[in-house]
């Protein structure tokens, strides 16, 4: 199979199935539709997180303010902060001011809501793009070999439901993913008469080039890519905090990348591509807007959107009518520092919640993931800085949210924290397959892994993502985790935005589900059985080819 | 490009500076500095003697030689003499005992001296001074280790005779020819065995290698049929006279102790069941269901390696698990495991200890939050860091530049770890806040005493620590405590016979004895006057105008 039809495919792939399961309602929600109505179970606000994102957008977008107001606050309720009588989302702003265009662009349609949540879908489909990319170009893979981690990670694992609503987790990946790209290709790009001979290079020297405009792109080039990986970093910190810690692996990889050593006869040249350092500015200014942000609506240009005080504990204080407020309200801000979110008291429970726990495990919900870890065994001998880099990533993001006090992630469906390590990790079931010497017994092996691990991701994505954890839900003498989901489904209870709307009254829910799935699991077939043997078919008729010539 | 050019030339001036300097000197010089930093900084902020512990080996130590009863006696039956020996000629000193330095210049010579002697035992290794100095900057620079060493704990006192005699054992492993490595390997177990119990399983585990070192089988015999084939008498005959050569001295001291209980105290196994030993201890955990890892190997093994984790440093004990499985999988290190056998001592005694209940430790990590305390003797895991040091830097010198690079950066990233307080230095916080702790639980009552307190000889229940003898003005010679044979038996029964003073706190020994007997009540009260009343603490002054009859 060709590269471009692989591309085409797998957009095709994201829009079919994100749309099948985008979360959503037409028409254009105001605040007073947040309560009891939109912020139920299977509906699209059914949660805090992409409750209080959104809250945000229409606060931006209609009343062109940052701040919440009351009736917003009421509805977003608990993950709201309070500062000088106003009320502001706990979440990071970045993911808010990213959607916006697309809100104001539904809005023109009377589906603001669609049009939030749709732009994370897109997203999510350039993740797959993007590890479509990294399989091809990075890791050599096969086409076909190149079209498994984007099929893990976008439809065989949980990522799935996180990309048809409104988190921040799809963003993450895009900004991790794109910089690493973008960081190699930095790397590898050759600049004429820079002297810098020892750089690898895969591109074509800029003055080889007849075509001036080409030249100048090539030219021109390894500032974008520059330019991307710091802005990616500065947006991503936006988006999410922790991403501060999380993509230092990249950047790290991007300034040791822009580092060169030359050895000569009487001394050694340690030099700096510029566009390394000069492209820096960018993210200077993203920093700079982030702490005009901070300063304009948290009353201190260091302070986070997360340091704010929880709205709860005011109104457990007496709320704010009393005259003392804002002084409780400093007090308790005192108490509630960056130090207190990530404690390393944390590790032993959030590390076995996250992994192996029947409530969140990654491995319980997606087991297709250890294959990963054969494919990191496979790739020990060819071991590349790149490989390091991504596992760098996986183990950042691990030891980050497992010093965190809430793996849980509140309510949830699966580990979803660990969605940038899950994106990474199925770049190595690539590996895995291409490098397997049982091909059969590795794809069966594949398949069968996959095929639950679909299950159940297209389980969560067809009905809600407000799964308790288990010590909430024992109270509630509720299930706890995708068997949660599994009762949703049998009570035909979907928060699917093209079910509800369109095929409700056609079909009940167990039927829609089982038609994706079906689509889903031809799909995996023809990539793992199908797509191989034409791949190798195609290699063996250009081999004679080339020997005739 | 930015550059920046060195010559040839100035790093040949570099490395010869290097080569020049004397590493161990280096070493030992760096370790002082690090102590006398670390002492002034414990000291100015009262740590020395946070432990209630620290208080009562400086109290053994003064007893010997200034007490009502002075005397070796006083060395007592449960902890083990050689620390309290060791703090003798300090003690001696009034400001040096309550200020508890003299414990500090104990462990402190104990830090430097263990510093150096992990950096031969890695250099005997590696030969490589690079890596050497890794794994001594490791131990040095562990803020647990610099606590630690500032107190008159026993912990670093074990860890110095516990490197010293693994270093000249493995220098015997290497050639066994050279006996006298063997002989001071022996001594040094003497001392390890008369520091701390941990000291007991490695002197039987260094008997333990000697005999697996001349194993006179080539193959273990399957049937005792067989046993008189392929027996080598010679292998046989060296490993009879090394074992006694060795086992004499080592296992000389683990003599000594039993004939000293079985003397004093009329028990040789007093330390192991008296009322006063950790067994008896724990029953009380045991009774109240809070004793987790008691007959369950996966929680023992879990709550030490936890432990573990957290004194090393979370990034210091990965580092140290990869070196470790490199060690381990290095075919060309012929004695590794014997080697890893003996650095794993601690872990294999303490897992032991727990799991047998002779032991307890809580650590927030894991210890369940309905726990009534969840930070108990978690110093115990300090004796992992001589182990994660030397696996760091095997790590370090196995690896390329890169993997150097990266071991660097981990090792300073763990520092920034323990300076934003992600990781606590988890002794100081045990110390301060856990139920180790002295100063976290100081009773009004002794700020009382401190004050009143005149002259004459004071009765308490020291091993129930109703207060700090060192944190007030009573010389050590007028208090009557267990040890004082015969005042404190005549006084439980005739309190006004020595006693100028009685301390007593609910439950303990002397409030059992006096308080709750209404005969020697009635006495009491004939001859003291009650001067200070608490719910748990009483305090009796001798009446001058009654005269005891």
């Amino acid at each position: 199979m060709k590269h471009k039809y692989a591309v085409f495919i797998l957009i095709l792939l994201g829009l079919f199935f994100y749309s099948l399961t985008l979360k959503g309602i037409l028409g254009n929600p105001k605040p007073g539709d947040f309560k009891g109505s939109l912020d139920q179970v299977t509906k699209p606000l059914e949660l805090s997180p992409e409750r209080g994102r959104f809250a945000n957008v229409l606060a931006l977008a209609d009343f062109h303010t940052y701040d919440l107001g009351q009736e917003l606050a009421d509805a977003v309720y608990p993950d709201v902060g309070v500062e000088e009588g106003k009320f502001y989302s706990l979440f990071a702003p970045g993911v808010s001011y990213f959607i916006l265009p697309f809100y104001l662009l539904g809005e023109q349609f009377n589906v603001s809501l669609i049009g939030s949540f749709g732009f994370v879908s897109i997203i999510s489909i350039f993740n797959l793009l993007l590890l479509f990319f990294i399989s091809r170009k990075v890791f050599n893979l096969p086409v076909w070999a190149s079209l498994v981690p984007p099929m893990v990670f976008g439809f065989g694992c949980t990522s799935w439901s996180y990309a048809v609503t409104l988190y921040q987790h799809q963003f993450t990946v895009f900004f991790m993913l794109s910089s690493f790209y973008a960081a190699w290709k930095f790397k590898n790009m050759r600049r004429d008469g820079e002297g810098i001979k020892h750089f690898p290079h895969k591109f074509p020297r800029p003055s080889a080039l007849s075509f001036a405009p080409l030249r100048i792109i090539f030219r021109i080039f390894p500032y974008i890519c520059a330019v991307w990986v710091w802005l990616a970093y500065g947006l991503a910190i936006t988006a999410d905090y922790p991403n501060a810690v999380l993509l230092l692996p990249v950047v790290l990889y991007f300034v040791i990348s822009s580092l060169s050593v030359l050895k000569e006869k009487d001394k050694i040249i340690f030099a700096l591509r510029p566009a390394a350092v000069f492209s820096v500015i960018v993210l200077v200014a993203v920093g700079g807007w982030n702490a005009y942000h901070n300063q304009k609506n948290y009353g201190s240009w260091k302070r986070l959107s997360g340091e704010l005080v929880d709205y709860s504990t005011v109104l457990q204080q007496g709320g704010l009518g009393q005259s003392n407020s804002q002084q409780v309200i400093n007090k308790l801000g005192e108490q509630k520092g960056l130090q207190t979110f990530f404690q390393e008291t944390n590790l032993p429970f959030s590390f076995y919640t996250l992994t192996v726990s029947p409530d969140r495990g990654l491995f319980v919900y997606a087991p297709i993931f250890l294959l990963a870890a054969l494919g990191i065994f496979f790739a020990r001998k060819s071991f590349s800085g790149e490989m390091a880099v991504l596992l760098a990533l996986v183990a950042a993001d691990v030891l980050l949210y497992s010093s965190w006090g809430d793996p849980w992630g509140g309510w949830a469906f699966g580990p979803r924290y660990l969605i940038p390590s899950m994106a990474v990790l199925s770049l190595f079931i690539g590996v895995f397959l291409a490098q397997a010497k049982n091909f059969a017994w590795s794809r069966i092996l594949a398949f069968i892994l996959f095929a639950y691990s679909s299950g159940i991701a297209l389980l969560g994505a067809v009905t809600t993502n407000a799964v308790p954890p288990k010590i909430e839900a024992s109270s509630l003498h509720s299930h706890y985790n995708f068997l949660f989901n599994w009762d949703f489904l049998l009570k035909n209870k979907s928060g699917s935005l093209l079910y509800n709307t369109f095929f409700a009254n056609r079909m009940d829910l167990k039927e829609y589900y089982l038609v994706i799935y079906a689509a889903l699991l031809a799909i995996i077939l023809i990539v793992l059985f199908v797509l191989p043997r034409s791949e190798r078919q195609q290699n063996s008729v250009k081999l004679k080819d080339q020997n005739v010539k | 490009m930015l550059s920046l050019t060195i010559t040839h030339q100035s790093i040949d001036k570099w490395k010869r500076r290097f080569n020049a300097l004397p590493p161990e000197r280096l070493v030992l010089v760096l370790a002082v500095v690090l102590s006398v930093a670390a002492t002034a900084y414990s000291f100015m902020h009262g740590y020395i003697t946070a432990y209630g512990d620290a208080e009562s080996h400086l109290n053994i130590a003064k007893r010997v030689i200034d007490s009502l009863t002075p005397g070796f006696a006083q060395l007592g039956g449960i902890w083990l003499p050689l620390p309290h020996l060791l703090l003798i000629p300090f003690v001696a000193s009034d400001f040096l005992w309550r200020s508890g330095l003299a414990g500090s210049i104990v462990s402190g010579a104990a830090y430097a001296v263990s510093s150096l002697f992990l950096y031969k035992l890695t250099h005997l290794v590696t030969k490589s001074r690079a890596a050497s100095f890794v794994a001594a900057a490791v131990f040095m620079a562990n803020p647990n280790m610099l606590y630690m060493q500032a107190t008159p704990m026993t912990e670093l006192t074990l860890i110095v005779f516990f490197i010293i005699s693994s270093y000249f054992f493995i220098k015997f492993l290497e050639d066994d020819s050279d006996i006298l490595s063997l002989v001071l390997a022996a001594f040094f177990g003497f001392c390890a065995a008369l520091s701390r119990y941990d000291g007991w399983s490695l002197v039987l585990m260094e008997a333990g290698v000697l005999g697996l070192l001349y194993f006179p089988w080539k193959r273990f015999p399957a049937r005792i049929a067989k046993l008189r084939e392929n027996f080598d008498l010679q292998r046989y005959k060296k490993m009879e006279g090394r074992m006694v050569l060795f086992s004499t001295l080592a296992f000389f001291g683990i003599a000594l102790w039993l004939l000293w209980g079985y003397l004093i105290l009329g028990d040789p196994l007093y330390f192991t069941h008296s009322i006063f030993s950790a067994k008896s201890q724990q029953q009380n955990w045991l009774v109240r269901g809070e004793l987790p890892a008691y007959k369950n190997l996966l929680m023992a093994f879990l709550y030490y390696l936890v432990t573990g984790m957290s004194n090393v440093g979370v990034f210091w004990f990965l580092l140290s698990l990869a070196g470790f499985a490199l060690f381990f999988f290095n075919r060309e290190s012929k004695h590794r495991f014997y080697l890893l056998l003996i650095l794993l001592v601690p872990f294999i005694f303490n897992v032991a200890t727990l799991y047998s209940g002779q032991s307890v430790i809580f650590i927030p990590h894991l210890t369940p939050v309905n726990f009534e305390w969840r930070l108990f003797n978690v110093r115990y895991g300090i004796m992992m860091v001589p182990f994660a040091a030397f696996c760091v830097a095997y790590l370090f010198y196995k690896s390329r530049a890169a993997g150097k690079a990266l071991v660097l950066a981990l090792f300073a990233a763990q520092l920034a770890l323990f300076g934003t307080g992600y990781s606590k230095v988890i002794t100081l916080e045990d110390g301060t806040a856990g139920l180790s702790s002295a100063v976290a639980k100081i009773p009004d009552a002794q700020y009382w005493i401190d004050r009143n307190y005149d002259s004459g000889l004071v009765l308490v229940d020291d091993y129930a620590r109703t207060m700090s003898i060192i944190r007030t003005r009573i010389p050590m010679k007028d208090v009557i405590y267990v040890g004082n044979k015969p005042y404190w038996e005549v006084s439980l029964k005739e309190p006004e016979k020595y006693a100028a003073w009685i301390i007593m706190q609910k439950n303990d020994a002397v409030w059992t004895s006096i308080y709750e007997d209404p005969v020697v009540q009635g006495r009491l009260f004939k001859y003291f006057q009650k001067v200070y009343t608490s719910p748990d603490i009483l305090i009796f002054k001798r009446n001058p105008d009654v005269t005891a009859g």
